[in-house]
Parts: C-alpha cells; structure tokens; sequence
C-alpha cells in the first residue's frame, strides 16, 4: 500500500523563522557539512599514508581559494556544531530550557562560533603564509 | 525493537561528549602542522600519542556521523523500500571511510 500524500508539519512554507528553528536546521546542516569534510580529511590521510600524488593533490586543494573556502566552511561548522551541541547536551540534563536561556544561548552559540572562526581561519592563514 | 531508539538516543550523546576534547585536539593540530609536506606529517602520526588520537578521533567521529545522518534519512525518506537501501548505504559508507582512515593511519603509525 502507498502512503496517502499528506501535507507534512511543520509548515515550513507559511512558517516564520524564529532564532530557535533556524540554529536546529542550522546544527543538523552543519553536521553533514563536517559529514563531507570527513570524507576530504580521509582523503588527505591516505594520501598521507600511501601516495605522494594523492597527498599533494588535497594539499594544492587546501591551497586553492576553493580549498579554502571549504576550509572556512568547515571550521565554522565544527565550531558550531561543538558549541551548538554542548547547548543540546545542557538541554537534555534539564539546564536552559526556557525560551529566555534557549534565546539567550542560541545568539551566545552564534556569536562564539563566529568569533572562534575569525580567530582560527584568519589565525592559520597567516601561519601559512609566513611559515 | 524496543530500547533501539534509546540506545541510538544515548550513543548519540556519549558520542558528542567524547568528540569534544578529539574536536580541540584537532583543530590545535591541524593548526600546528599546517603546510607541512608529507614527511612530516608521518613524522608526526608516527608518534604513538598523536596516532592514537588520531585513531580515536575516527572511531568516534564515524560512529556520531553514521548516527546523524540516519536521523536525517529517517526524517526525509519517506518511501519505505528507499529509506532501507539509503540506511545500509549509510552503515557501509561510514564503516568504509573508518577503515580506511584507521589502516592509514596504522600506516603512519606503524610504517608499514
């Protein structure tokens, strides 16, 4: 039997976003963006392992301004995933869970994942390029 | 299957946990060894610490990753016959990146 076509909720059409709703959808991206960047960092590892070729291929792909704008996606997806999901973590021991913390956690998530990548992205571009 | 989402829910979260410090950990190193050529990155994942972080850091990262994104297949394939194949697909693609990033990196270690 095929499933009856029913709309599915949340509405996500006629829904406005709200902080809350846009960070959730915002973790799960950025967990299948690390998810990718997983695959590139096995890549680099075996290259790392057992290929002169395959290991600078992904080094002149980090080098590219493609490369590091994959680079910078990542790093601010694992920063905020890191601070997002310890916001989970605190959530499901019963720490936060007011709409004024979930707020209140939700901008100080957005503004440290910002903040840590500025440093960290702007901190290993200068280290490479004055090694 | 009772007690299957429970658990799925708990590793989850142990999982999370123990990423955080192998998170750091990381980005510190990567960091560190940025625009390092190959020799000296197996000069550094040849030491014992760094390769057994390096070990741990796949392990669990796979292990978190194949759990999440089964949650979203589970949220977003609605067809059951699809939903299967796409779950499988999922345990086989993570397990394969785990394995061959842990072979590597017993590579490095052990200079095979």
């Amino acid at each position: 039997m095929t499933p009856a076509e029913r709309p599915l909720s949340p509405h996500l059409q006629i829904y406005r976003p709200q902080l809350t709703s846009v960070l959730s959808i915002t973790h799960r991206g950025t967990g299948l963006a690390l998810g990718v960047g997983a695959i590139f960092f096995v890549w680099w590892l075996s290259g790392a392992a057992w290929s002169d070729a395959c290991f600078n291929a992904a080094q002149a792909f980090w080098g590219s301004w493609l490369g590091k704008l994959f680079l910078l996606g990542w790093t601010f997806s694992l920063f905020y995933h890191l601070l997002n999901g310890v916001r989970h973590l605190l959530w499901d021991v019963g720490i936060g869970f007011d709409l004024r913390s979930t707020y209140r956690t939700g901008w100080t998530v957005v503004v440290c994942s910002v903040l840590l990548t500025v440093f960290a992205f702007g901190g290993g571009l200068y280290a490479w390029g004055s090694p | 299957m009772s007690g299957a989402a429970v658990r799925h829910w708990r590793a989850q979260r142990i999982s999370a946990l123990g990423l955080i410090p192998l998170m750091l950990w990381l980005v510190e190193s990567l960091l560190a060894h940025l625009g390092e050529d190959r020799v000296q990155i197996q000069a550094w994942l040849g030491q014992p610490i760094p390769a057994a972080l390096a070990a741990a850091l796949i392990g669990v990262t796979f292990f978190h990753l194949a759990l999440g994104v089964r949650v979203v297949l589970e949220d977003y394939v609605h067809t059951p016959g699809r939903l299967a194949a796409a779950l499988i697909a999922n345990r086989v693609a993570c397990w394969t990146l785990a394995l061959v990033a842990l072979a590597a990196v017993a590579t490095l270690a052990f200079g095979f």
